[in-house]
């Protein structure tokens, strides 16, 4: 029986192919976006989950009090470490102090490559238990040794043992390979950690013993659990550590920040990795879920048609209905029958979607800047599979089953079966949810593309042209650093270079222990500094609203600071130029000049208070160079370097301009708005499919009234109206119910940013516009098509 | 005259020939003539009477309907001009089934841009003439055919047509009901209206003043 329903449904296809074709090709777009995102969905929640350890890894977190915002990071003291090990062992099978992993440049003998890694204790190996090829695990004990993953280790020696051979790190650092891992799974915090070297090494040799205490926040700690213990009772046992430790020890200044060390947990670092106000309050998971409602929407639009084009097909089916039930279906077989029928599309659709899937998969991860795999080999998958064409099979097929199998065989044998006013009802509701979440999507998308391009316009205050910046990766720079400039600016196509401990495009260093005259006694105050060498200001162009820049001729202006309109206002100062500033016991500072606002940290927050001092030697990080604006680029480029090279032998030349610097602000928005649009885009595509037809289906069914009122005179454009009308209210209907949704929704989006734009009813305006235009020129085909027929053509069938 | 073709052709190309649905027709039609139109089934009467109502072309020939030349006319004018004076009365009768019986009989008013109040009062007149006035608010399928025919015949006189082109507008009735529309047809006549039928009952096209035979899509 089975098998005779799929050859009727079969023929059926057959018979009406350009339907089936819309029909099925929309089902697959619809599946494809949903497989998507599927994926990705998945990829974002199984994180880390490769890690056996996961449910009990965590990070140490510290949350402090700036200005009575409750500011939270991972940013550890190292001696953080030593303490949780010694005063709360019980509860830890590891805890391991680690810096950031950053590219370094790694050299063995003429080889040099750079690769990302890290400096950590020992237990990390047993924390994320990586998988040994040789070595052993607790090879890291030895303060000289390196463990290289896979990769790193195929890369440095290709073929040749790599075990025992000599690695250098940075240029200086010499360690022997002690051990080869598999290389971390991509999808996870540590994917990118390709050698983990002993922290011990790096705190050796940057003599950290001797300069860093409580106060300096310059490291991160990960700690495993002990089996039975858990993440909020060990939590609250230690949350005072810090605070504790610096109230009995050597930088009381800090207390004023109240820190607080807390857990937070392996499970949660990729989702939820937002804090407010020292509470934990979501992250990335929001996105997570925004997408997956998206995915589920788009599947539903795609099944709408689906229904949509059944139900109207009803008519015509109706007689078979009414044939089959005269020669003894009962109704539940007639179920089944066309249930089937649903069942074969939807399993062509989902074959047709796996091909979209592989062919859009490139571009997909692009725009997510993930790496999907399809998991072709675990049975599991197949399983969702399966599931998800007997789901979409059943969301679209049952109504139009439900409804069809219930024509009563009389009625629609005699032909006075009227033409079901409920289903066309039901149709029109199901077109309007259709067009209100494209219009919704279309809105969202234009409301994201404006917020970017408002905060790209955002004037920076400083010139960013022909502006870059070299990391300063060996002392060789720093310790020469005036003759060095000298040279580059020996060449014509160099307009200025000054060094500085951060960039201008992320001065995200803060301090505290200031004081100055009229300073409120409880303001824990915080501002953000940058230190640089002379001429910075001049180079990036910032301008001086009062008082003066760095200059040679002051000796004293190595006690001065130049500070921002922020800064002056934050400080509560009527004329700041001439104040002097007290900074820990570092020295008395006087201001000098009051600069205009410059954004020099996330475009899209307000501008922070801003320190700014001259200095030289330690921490200055990098070399600004401005090239002339009328010199040749690539000129410059091989100056910089033939001089870079003379100071630096050993480092590779690697530079990057401002411009590029800066545009990484935008690139977690331009992708949400790109995948934004992309599916807005394919909402609106399969919303149109299904008015194309629809409206197919009623220019059909209109035909014969059609005929009759063109041969009493009606026009075609009259005739274009009438059958274009029905459908513009319905998208006008839409446009009602997505306006309100749309500006809810991206109100509350936009107040993430506190540089935003004000959602103006123009981004409406175009939103309806577009979908109106869109619906007329699909409708109007057909419309149009079924008016300019011959009338006597639709009359004679009768 | 009312209306005169000369040497009508219409053909139709099938597998690379010509196939000839009307062969040199030579017809004059005054005002107030009432005219059958007979012959065996595919001979060309439906054929004959789209071109005379100007829903269909023709290959060759010439179609003067008064005065003007209908072979050299635009597509538009064409349309304005069968919408002033033709009205159709069709077998299947044809009516919107969405539309009640008041709304369909409107239809043409709408076309024809005609004022509310006066198109109010043309219904009424027809619907008064024709005595389905209590019947104007049901829709086509609560009629009988007899029923449904008298709407399709007042349907194509409320625009006031100098012709009148039915094809077997009585196909689809009993005698009874042939008869009266036959009836009704007779009396427009003597009104006035130029009437041309195509019939296949020799009873039937006793009621026309002239007879017009075809045979493969020639006049014989
Ligand atoms: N567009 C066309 N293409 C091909 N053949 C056509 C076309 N239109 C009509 N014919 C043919 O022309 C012939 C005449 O058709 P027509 O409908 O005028 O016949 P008729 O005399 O009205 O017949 P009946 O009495 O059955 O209504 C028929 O053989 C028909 O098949
Ligand atoms: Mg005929």
């Amino acid at each position: 029986m089975f098998k005779t329903y799929l050859k009727a449904a079969w023929r059926n296809m057959l018979e009406k192919k350009g339907e089936s074709i819309l029909n099925i090709g929309g089902l697959a777009i619809g599946m494809a976006a949903a497989l998507l995102i599927g994926m990705w969905v998945v990829s974002e929640l199984s994180f880390n989950k490769e890690f056996e350890n996961y449910d009990r890894i965590a990070q140490v977190m510290q949350s402090q009090t700036f200005g009575g915002e409750i500011s939270t990071n991972t940013f550890q003291p190292m001696q953080l470490a030593p303490v949780l090990r010694d005063t709360y062992g019980d509860y830890f099978k590891q805890v391991v102090t680690g810096s950031f992993t950053n590219a370094m440049l790694l050299t063995v003998g003429k080889k040099k490559v750079s690769r990302t890694g890290n400096f950590m204790e020992p237990g990390i190996t047993e924390m994320l238990s990586l998988k040994m090829m040789q070595g052993r695990r607790d090879a890291l004990n030895d303060p000289g040794s390196i463990l290289l993953s896979e990769t790193t280790a195929n890369t440095l020696f290709g073929n040749a043992d790599p075990m025992g051979k000599v690695v250098k790190i940075g240029t200086t650092m010499e360690t022997q390979v002690a051990g080869i891992y598999e290389d971390i799974p991509e999808n996870s915090e540590f994917g990118n950690l390709t050698f983990i070297a002993p922290w011990e090494l790096l705190k050796i040799t940057a003599n950290f013993e001797e300069r860093v205490g409580w106060g300096n926040n310059w490291f991160q700690t990960y700690v495993q659990l002990e089996d039975g213990a858990d993440f909020s009772t060990v939590s609250n046992l230690i949350k005072d550590v810090k605070y504790n430790n610096i109230k009995n020890g050597d930088d009381p200044s800090s207390i004023r920040t109240k820190p607080v060390i807390h857990l937070h947990p392996m499970e949660k670092w990729h989702l939820y990795s937002k804090f407010e106000n020292g509470v934990n309050t979501g992250g990335l998971i929001e996105r997570v879920w925004l997408f997956g409602i998206i995915g589920v929407f788009i599947l539903l639009l795609a099944c709408i048609n689906f229904m949509n084009l059944s139900t109207a097909k009803s008519v015509k089916r109706a007689k078979e209905v009414g044939i089959r039930k005269t020669i003894g279906s009962v109704k539940g077989q007639l179920i089944t029958q066309f249930l089937s029928e649903a069942l074969l599309l939807v399993t062509m659709a989902f074959a047709i979607s796996f091909v979209l899937v592989l062919l859009a998969r490139p571009f997909f991860n692009e725009l997510t800047g993930k790496a999907l795999v399809i998991p072709w080999s675990t049975p599991l998958f197949w399983v969702v599979c399966v599931c998800f064409v007997l789901t979409t099979a059943i969301i679209s097929g049952s109504y139009p089953a439900f409804y069809l199998s219930s024509f009563e065989p009389a009625k629609v044998l005699k032909g006075t079966f009227n033409r079901g006013q409920g289903a066309s009802r039901l149709r029109k509701g199901l077109v309007v949810f259709q067009f209100s979440i494209s219009i919704v999507l279309i809105i969202g998308t234009i409301t994201i593309f404006s917020q970017i391009e408002y905060v790209k316009e955002r004037p920076v205050g400083y010139d960013r042209e022909q502006l870059l910046y070299v990391p300063i990766t060996t002392s060789g720079l720093i310790t020469h650093f005036d003759t060095l400039r000298d040279e580059l600016l020996e060449s014509s196509d160099i307009a200025e270079v000054a060094a500085s401990d951060v960039l201008v495009t992320g001065t995200f260093t803060t301090n505290g222990g200031f004081d100055w005259k009229g300073k409120d006694p409880n303001m824990s105050e915080q501002f953000n500094t940058l230190r640089a060498t002379h001429g910075y200001g001049e180079m990036i162009d910032w301008e001086i609203k009062e008082g003066r820049n760095f200059s040679k001729e002051f000796k004293s202006d190595s006690l001065a600071f130049i500070v921002n309109e922020t800064a002056v206002k934050y400080m509560g100062l009527e004329n700041p130029v001439g104040e002097y500033v007290q900074w820990g016991d570092i020295g008395n500072f006087k201001i000098i000049g009051v600069i205009k606002d410059m954004v020099t940290q996330s475009p899209y927050d307000e501008v922070r208070p801003m320190l700014f001092t001259l200095h030289y030697g330690d921490f200055l990080n990098f070399i600004n160079i401005k090239i002339g604006n009328d010199s040749n680029t690539k000129d410059a480029l091989a100056h910089i370097e033939s001089v870079l090279q003379k100071y630096d032998p050993e480092s590779l030349f690697t530079y990057t301009f401002f411009d590029e610097e800066y545009a990484r602000n935008f690139i977690n928005e331009e992708r949400m708005a790109k995948l934004a649009s992309f599916f807005s885009l394919l909402a609106i595509l399969i919303s149109c499919l299904g008015i194309f037809g629809l409206s197919a289906f009623v220019a059909e069914q209109r035909s014969k009234e059609i005929g009759i009122r063109k041969v009493l005179g009606a026009s075609v454009l009259g005739l274009w109206k009438m059958l274009s009308k029905d459908f513009i209210l319905l998208v006008a209907l839409s446009s009602c119910i997505a306006v309100p949704l749309g500006y809810h929704y991206m109100n509350e989006w936009v107040q993430e940013y506190s540089y935003r734009i004000a959602i103006s009813w123009w981004i409406f305006a175009i939103a309806i516009l577009g979908a109106l235009v869109i619906t007329l020129l699909t409708v109007s085909f057909q419309a149009f098509k079924a008016a300019v027929i011959n009338p006597i053509k639709s009359l004679r069938t009768e | 005259m009312l209306l005169e073709l000369n040497n009508i052709f219409k053909w139709v190309q099938q597998g690379g020939q010509r196939v000839f649905l009307l062969k040199d027709i030579n017809l004059k039609v005054a005002e107030g003539e009432f005219i059958s139109v007979m012959g065996p089934s595919g001979s060309g009467k439906s054929t004959l009477l789209n071109v005379i109502g100007m829903l269909d072309g023709f290959n060759e020939g010439e179609y003067h309907f008064m005065d003007e030349s209908v072979h050299t006319l635009r597509e538009k004018h064409r349309a304005e001009l069968y919408k002033q004076y033709i009205g159709f009365v069709f077998q299947a009768y044809h009516l919107i089934d969405e539309l009640t019986v008041y709304e369909n009989l409107e239809m043409p008013l709408l076309y024809k841009k005609i004022k509310g109040s006066e198109r109010k009062a043309m219904v009424a007149d027809m619907l008064d003439r024709f005595n389905i006035v209590g019947k104007k608010d049901l829709f086509p399928t609560q009629l009988s055919g007899g029923q449904q025919q008298l709407v399709g015949v007042a349907r194509a006189l409320i625009s006031k047509p100098k012709l009148i082109l039915a094809d077997e507008p009585t196909g689809n009735l009993n005698s009874k009901q042939g008869q009266d529309i036959m009836e009704l047809f007779k009396q427009l006549n003597n009104e006035g209206v130029t009437i041309i039928q195509v019939t296949h009952s020799e009873k039937n096209a006793e009621y026309g003043s002239r007879i017009i035979q075809l045979l493969d899509g020639r006049k014989v």
